[in-house]
């Protein structure tokens, strides 16, 4: 039997061990293949390209316009070159700061009351009872709306503008963190607690801990709405800020200045973003091997 | 806060040595009835069992048939709705350190690597530092995941995170390890190699464990005794003692194959499972 088994084993030996089977060369992958594969470098390029497409048919459009109507779709170079004498001539680097100020305040206070309450209505059942019928009804109230009581209250100051940022992502934030609590696995907490760990510990050491990374993806899609929410804010008696200056450029029909302040906010929202994945990655190694 | 957590811990472990110098049971179930949905389901009925020290105790059945529920009860997770289960004579009042748990799920934190896994557990036990690295390095030692030490749970294969999860129940120097279906997520031959580490275990650390599986070879293999379950609502069908072992543990699963009366027992576990799975549901 053991004779039997050896000989069968040796067919399959190489005679000539030095020599390795030639490379296999796998059919090439096509272009829209299914889910397919792509490389870091095909990557920046494919998604350079869709930004180039957009900038073209912005600018071909431009030229296809009437030439009595061209200033209501100014060309590419037209809006950037304004947009540098904005920056240079008129201190729009100053409305920037402002708006990026009001988003990033606003913002951070919506996180100091929103992680807490998330993570307290995540973890105990009773504080989900108390809260979430009020937090889960305001969510519906578009912030707008709010725009006619916040000018009464606080008038047209800077408040107000941060009040209604603030209006905007708190209620939805708070949704966003308490969902991300609560798929927390409860065997996690389960076990944390055969080990003797108290509430407390568990609470912040391990719910909120596990529960990190998806926080702050919630904060980096809801600082988007925030971002959204600006030139609302700032529309109400606006003296400065990127809304200010957009409003400003429409009263006189300047719709080279209102595209530029658009383009503005898309290149700080990218930025926004980018920033988040950054802060990500340097403070979550363990979700590195993930994405 | 945590000072008082002590005392009542210190206090607790002082009562537990008690119980078990008086020669008390560490885990005993009294007439214990568990109900879910309000009744109507009755996952254990009036069921009543002690588990003896330094024996690794199976508890097995068809699904459904209340072998978690039971290991719930016993790790202070759930509590009975009749009867009560105590610990060398104290009731049981919630989940403690005294009584590790190693989930079927992965539970090891992914924020966390290997050895500082490991470590949580102890640290909050109240060791020092420097007695935190040496426990979590030893068990490490003791799981083979020396050389893994520093990786992040998700970079490793699902024996591993068991691993991990099982030095990790161990380093908090539990009375009794409760396994709930261990390796009932890996696959054969990794289950094989796990089961041989947990007989390196008992050897080691000659600890009072009650496993759950649903796995017949894997119960004899490891049992010295084994609860066949009914199912719906779960009772004790039949307790069985591996006698024929005499005692011993196999390092290698392969030599218990050919010991005389092992093929008989598989052959009585398979029947009972077949009475069990055939059996109309009372």
């Amino acid at each position: 039997m053991n004779k039997t088994l050896k000989t069968a084993s040796s067919d399959n030996e190489h005679e000539g061990a030095s020599e390795l089977a030639p490379l296999f060369k796998p059919p090439r992958e096509k272009f829209l293949s299914l889910r397919g594969t792509v490389n870091s470098t095909q990557s920046i390029f494919l998604g350079f390209i869709g930004v180039i497409s957009l900038f073209a048919f912005w600018e071909i459009s431009h030229h296809l316009t009437p030439e009595h109507q061209q200033k209501f779709l100014p060309s590419v170079t037209q809006v950037t070159s304004k947009l540098y004498y904005l920056f240079t001539e008129k201190g729009y680097i100053v409305d920037v700061a402002k708006s990026v100020y009001r988003i990033y305040l606003s913002f951070f206070v919506a996180c100091l009351v929103a992680i807490p309450l998330g993570v307290l209505m995540g973890s105990f059942i009773k504080m989900r009872a108390l809260f979430n019928p009020t937090v889960g009804g305001l969510r519906y109230l578009p912030a707008a709306s709010f725009v006619p009581l916040l000018l009464v209250y606080l008038g047209p100051t800077d408040s107000a503008k941060m009040a209604l940022l603030f209006l905007g992502c708190v209620f939805f934030l708070v949704a966003l963190i308490l969902d991300n609590i609560e798929a927390v696995p409860r065997a996690l907490i389960e076990s944390a607690q055969t080990m003797g760990a108290s509430r407390f510990h568990i609470v912040f050491r391990v719910t909120f801990r596990s529960a990190a990374p998806q926080i702050l993806d919630s904060m980096r899609n809801m600082i988007a709405v925030s971002w959204t929410y600006l030139v609302i804010a700032e529309i109400v008696a606006a003296t400065d800020g990127i809304g200010a200056v957009m409003m400003r450029g429409a009263r006189f029909l300047h719709v080279d200045v209102i595209m530029g302040g658009i383009l503005t906010i898309g290149v700080l929202g990218v930025l926004t973003d980018v920033s988040f994945r950054i802060a990500a990655h340097f403070l979550f190694p363990h979700t590195r091997a993930r994405r | 806060m945590s000072l008082l957590k002590k005392n009542y811990h210190s206090d607790r472990q002082k009562a537990l040595k008690a119980g078990q110098k008086e020669g008390k049971f560490p885990l005993a179930v009294n007439r214990v009835r568990k109900e879910y949905l309000n009744g109507e389901r009755i996952a254990v009925d009036d069921m009543s069992l002690n588990i003896r020290e330094h024996e690794v105790t199976a508890m097995i059945g068809p699904s459904g048939c209340g072998k978690t529920t039971i290991l719930r009860l016993m790790a202070g997770l759930e509590f009975p709705t009749r009867g009560n289960v105590e610990s060398f004579g104290l009731p049981i009042d919630g989940p403690a350190p005294e009584r590790g748990l190693v989930f079927q799920a992965y539970t090891s934190f992914p924020w966390l690597t290997v050895i500082e896994n490991v470590q949580h557990g102890v640290a909050i036990q109240g060791y020092s530092k420097v007695e935190q690295r040496e426990r979590a390095e030893h068990y490490l030692e003791l799981v083979h995941l020396t050389d893994f030490a520093n990786a992040y749970p998700d970079e490793l294969s699902g024996g591993m995170k068991q691993r991990v999860a099982i030095a990790r129940a161990l380093a908090q120097d539990p009375n009794i390890l409760l396994l709930d279906e261990p390796f009932g997520a890996l696959d054969a031959q990794v289950t094989w190699e796990m089961e041989e580490m947990v007989v390196e275990i008992c050897e080691d650390t000659d600890k009072t464990i009650v496993l759950v599986t649903h796995d017949i070879q894997e119960a004899i293999y490891l049992a010295d005794r084994i609860i066949f379950f009914t199912r719906q609502p779960g009772r004790i069908k039949e307790d069985i003692s591996m006698e024929f072992k005499k005692g011993r543990r196999f390092k290698k699963k392969e030599d218990l194959l050919t010991e005389p009366g092992y093929v008989e027992m598989e052959k009585h576990l398979y029947t009972l499972m077949r009475e069990e799975i055939q059996g109309p549901l009372s």
